[in-house]
């Protein structure tokens, strides 16, 4: 079983869950077996003001642990995350930070900020 | 970081054609937070068996204030554009944001092309707007293709813009579905890639599916700035 701890930047209790990457999706947003997908299919929530279609970053998480076990970034996602509050360089969408790995252990971040409202960033 | 919900009310509606509608909002809970052109709110959407989030773009100005419109086109086998559709004035709405990095702040010193399909005009709209009014002289083209006359939204406002901006033109196609892309990539060839070796200017691009992404890689290869190439896929 794969398995994805994640910690919340804001304090908030951490959460980890067991899953079998084989079984996604487990919801309707993002891609399948992602990041988002695998914490919106076992009651966590990610923010996704996009509805998981890589046009925002309210799903930016910093990967701590498994990087090498997500999918590789598509240039959509990359120029996306160019635009990310916090853009750290183990940073991903994780609507489409896909885990194919069934004993992949990952670890994330939600940092304290990741949207681009016009009150934390003017560029356009 | 808790997210604040806005909640606003159905003020008016305006059908573009059978499947095409605006809804009006105006917000009753608090006042719509400043936002750039392009950018989108995401609406809860309350369905049978679940709550789902969709995003929809601000089809007008920020300087336009309120009612501020969500323009969208009833997708098949979509449960929130169907529930969009079924809204009626004085229906509430919750909503988030707005969101997004597909946007114009700061129109770039630069001569600028837009390219959107059907409802995708609806971030490019604004954009355009916030574009012809710097007081700059490079020119602003609009490339507009849809597969049915009537899914060409904002025709007289977009002559209106021309006549009263000469350095804006734009340009309306009506394409089949299988070739609309297919033409949009001849034509942004043709146009921009082809005809000069000017690499200065900036595109910004949206429409659905994979069609999007092919137009990025067509004018990033050809040698314009990554960052001079900005698109949303839906």
């Amino acid at each position: 079983m794969a398995t994805i701890r994640v910690i919340y930047e804001n304090g908030s209790p951490e959460r980890v869950i067991e899953f079998d990457p084989a079984e996604a999706p487990f919801q309707h947003d993002g891609q399948p077996g992602s990041v988002l997908d695998v914490l919106l299919g076992h009651g966590i929530h990610l923010e996704h003001a996009c509805g998981g279609n890589c046009a925002c970053t309210t799903c930016h998480v910093i990967v701590k642990q498994g990087l090498n076990k997500l999918s590789e970034a598509s240039e959509q996602e990359e120029d996306m995350l160019d635009r990310a509050p916090g853009l750290t360089p183990t940073s991903r969408l994780g609507c489409q930070a896909v885990i194919e790995d069934p004993d992949a252990d990952i670890v994330v971040l939600v940092p304290r900020y990741t949207i681009n409202q016009i009150s934390e960033s003017r560029e356009g | 970081m808790e997210r604040p919900i806005y909640r606003a009310r159905v003020e008016r509606i305006f059908d573009h054609c059978a499947d095409t509608r605006s809804l009006f909002l105006r917000t009753i809970s608090g006042r719509l937070p400043p936002y750039s052109p392009g950018m989108f709110v995401s609406i809860t959407i309350p369905l049978a068996q679940e709550v789902r989030v969709r995003p929809y773009t601000i089809a007008t100005s920020p300087e336009d204030g309120e009612p501020f419109e969500l323009c969208f086109n009833l997708v098949p086998n979509g449960p929130g554009a169907a529930w969009m559709f079924e809204r009626r004035v004085g229906d509430l709405l919750d909503f988030t944001g707005p969101f997004g990095a597909f946007t114009i702040e700061h129109p770039p010193e630069r001569e600028m092309v837009f390219i959107a399909e059907e409802t995708a005009i609806a971030p490019i709209r604004p954009m355009i707007r916030r574009a012809l009014s710097q007081p700059v002289v490079h020119p602003v083209h609009l490339l507009y293709a849809a597969q049915r006359p009537e899914h060409l939204l904002y025709r007289n406002e977009l002559e209106s813009l021309s006549k009263a901006h000469p350095r804006f033109g734009f340009e309306l196609l009506v394409i089949e579905h299988d070739s609309l892309y297919q033409r949009l990539l001849e034509e942004v060839e043709r146009r921009w890639v082809a005809r000069d070796k000017d690499r200065s200017r900036h595109f910004f691009v949206c429409g659905i599916g994979p069609g999007v992404l092919k137009l990025r890689d067509v004018l990033r290869q050809a040698g314009y700035e990554r960052r001079a190439v900005r698109y949303e896929q839906w």
